[in-house]
């Protein structure tokens, strides 16, 4: 298997606080990464700084070969590493549709240059942008919610939006921060089977942050464990859940 | 109250009003569609007046060619004040741009040589010359007049700056309705998510702002040619506080609810002229002219009360988390 993302060495403090401690560990492409780890363990800031919005004090990110520790989020993004947030961030004053509308890169309607020169090729790619949302609207089962302000949907809904805008933007590795908090049981199991589906047919990479253990049991292909900022084991979810170094720092403390 | 009934001065009103409308309607660009809190919006008026102004009295620049470069001039201000504090968290720009609004209104105060200092336009060129930079603009003025046959100066100045307005409304208008304003009030609603789905927050908002601070450059014009004269006096805080009411007063959101706010403010305002009967004739002129802007204050808070998104504002957004 080909290695797809390379955290080699990330130290990340904030002010004396060395949230993420020289941590190490690699995702391999089409595979589902569980990332877990106690409460403050840095698997958040280990997220801002692979996604680009925080900058590691030292280390280094590699995506596709690609170092990307030093690019800003907005350019990460572009290269297709994308992330969710905990609280799904929907832009709850638009419409669910105009959500999706602005999960597109290289649109020549979003610059003012390519607006005025090129109105044409801005009015083709707006139509076939406009296509591809009600696609996965529809793919998230949000069709019939097309029109209504984001701000009006409930919180699993909001994480299949997210989800949704996730994908309009194609992305080859895909960083989801706590899918399962706050999702209603009978969506629980549905964002699961996109997940899996997501991976089976798109082949699109997941490193997941999740506290919901059998979640990440289920769905994840590795196991990386977390605490005080270092890595504590990489395996294979059995070996993990059996580990009396993660029992001792994790799971001891939970049960 | 013979003033009430003179058509000249409620031009004079209408004239203001439109003026404030093209100010206003850049805080809407930078406020109300891509949530940067400036408060300093009249220092882009007053570069875009000093610029023209300088340009046409001291290097002889034809009004045609001032005009727009006044307008520039305010446009790169904007960038120069973003380049280095857009990346600040929205509360301490906001602080910037007042203190960056009193550091224009000060320069312009104090360079003599370049603007005339406090004496105002008036000292602009050499002593014992006279000095005016409207002798173009009063020209083609009367041009319009006579080809539009309207009856007054008054009545042609409040043509031209409403036809202005109305042009400039009707672009950012459909500007705001393209993919690329869409992406300005994504940045509004939540700039993080904006940045995570690829957007360069940071250019749009530098645009938004430049944007903004060249409409303000225009209303800088219409402010100069209007009054013939103005000084950094002209270009206090408090009007900047002026097209902020209108923006409460009109709607947030809304490019069409800042002509709106406009013009209640601009009646409002010219209204409260009027109040020199009992209990308001028990005070002095001067302190009447304080009581207006407390009853303009009373006014604004009332609608605020009763009516938080403005005349025309959406209120179904604002309470949406």
């Amino acid at each position: 298997m080909t290695m797809l993302l390379d955290v080699d060495r990330v130290t990340r403090t904030f002010g004396s606080v060395r949230a993420v401690d020289g941590a190490s560990f690699s995702v391999d492409e089409h595979s589902i990464t569980g990332l877990i780890g106690p409460n403050g363990a840095g698997k958040s800031t280990l997220f801002g700084t692979i996604a680009g919005s925080l900058r590691p004090n030292s280390g280094r990110i590699l995506f596709s070969g690609r170092r990307i520790d030093r690019r800003s989020a907005h350019r990460v993004a572009r290269l297709g590493v994308v992330r969710t947030y905990q609280a799904a961030r929907v832009l709850t004053r638009m419409s669910v549709l105009d959500n999706l509308l602005l999960a597109t890169t290289r649109h020549p309607g979003e610059r003012l240059t390519t607006l005025a020169t090129r109105p044409r090729a801005a009015r083709a790619h707006e139509r076939q942008t406009l296509e591809r949302a009600h696609e996965h609207l529809a793919l998230v089962g949000l069709d019939s919610h097309a029109d209504a302000y984001a701000g009006t949907l409930s919180g699993g809904q909001r994480k299949l939006l997210d989800l949704a805008r996730v994908l309009m933007l194609e992305p080859s590795l895909v960083l989801l921060d706590e899918p399962m908090a706050g999702v209603a049981p009978a969506l629980r199991v549905q964002l699961l089977d996109h997940i899996l589906a997501l991976r089976r047919d798109r082949g699109i990479t997941f490193l997941i942050v999740e506290h919901d253990l059998d979640f990440v049991m289920q769905a994840a292909d590795t196991v990386v464990v977390m605490n005080e900022g270092r890595v504590l084991v990489v395996g294979a979810p059995a070996e993990v859940r059996t580990n009396p170094d993660v029992i001792d720092a994790y799971l001891g403390k939970a049960h | 109250m013979s003033v009430l009934t003179s058509g000249g001065f409620w031009a004079f009103v209408g004239v203001v009003a439109g003026i404030y409308t093209i100010l206003a309607l850049g805080l809407q660009v930078q406020f109300g569609f891509a949530g940067l809190l400036n408060f300093g919006q009249v220092a882009f008026m007053a570069i875009g007046a000093y610029t023209m102004a300088i340009l046409v009295v001291k290097e002889g620049w034809s009004t045609w060619l001032a005009a727009p470069l006044g307008i520039a001039a305010a446009a790169a201000g904007g960038l120069l004040l973003g380049l280095p504090t857009l990346r600040l968290r929205a509360d301490y720009f906001a602080i910037v741009t007042i203190a960056f609004s009193e550091i224009i209104r000060y320069v312009a105060t104090n360079e003599t040589a370049l603007t005339g200092g406090s004496q105002g336009t008036i000292a602009l060129g050499s002593i014992g010359t006279a000095t005016q930079y409207n002798g173009q603009w009063s020209r083609f003025q009367s041009h319009v007049q006579h080809s539009l046959g309207l009856s007054s100066s008054d009545a042609t100045m409040l043509v031209l700056v409403w036809a202005t307005a109305i042009v400039l409304l009707t672009v950012t208008w459909l500007a705001l309705r393209t993919p690329w304003g869409r992406v300005l009030r994504a940045i509004r609603d939540d700039e993080d998510a904006a940045e995570s789905l690829g957007k360069n927050v940071f250019a749009y908002k530098l645009q938004a702002l430049a944007l903004g601070a060249a409409l303000a450059g225009v209303a800088g014009l219409f402010y100069a040619w209007e009054f013939s004269f103005f000084s950094p006096d002209d270009f206090q805080p408090l009007l900047t506080f002026f097209a902020w009411m209108i923006l409460l007063l009109g709607g947030l959101g809304r490019v069409w609810a800042v002509p709106v706010g406009a013009l209640v403010f601009g009646f409002i305002f010219a209204g409260t002229r009027f109040l020199d009967f009992v209990p308001f004739s028990w005070f002095a002129s001067d302190e009447r002219a304080y009581l207006r802007l407390i009853i303009i204050g009373l006014i604004i808070v009332v609608l605020v009360m009763v009516r938080p998104q403005g005349l025309l504002g959406n209120r179904r957004e604002m309470v949406l988390e």
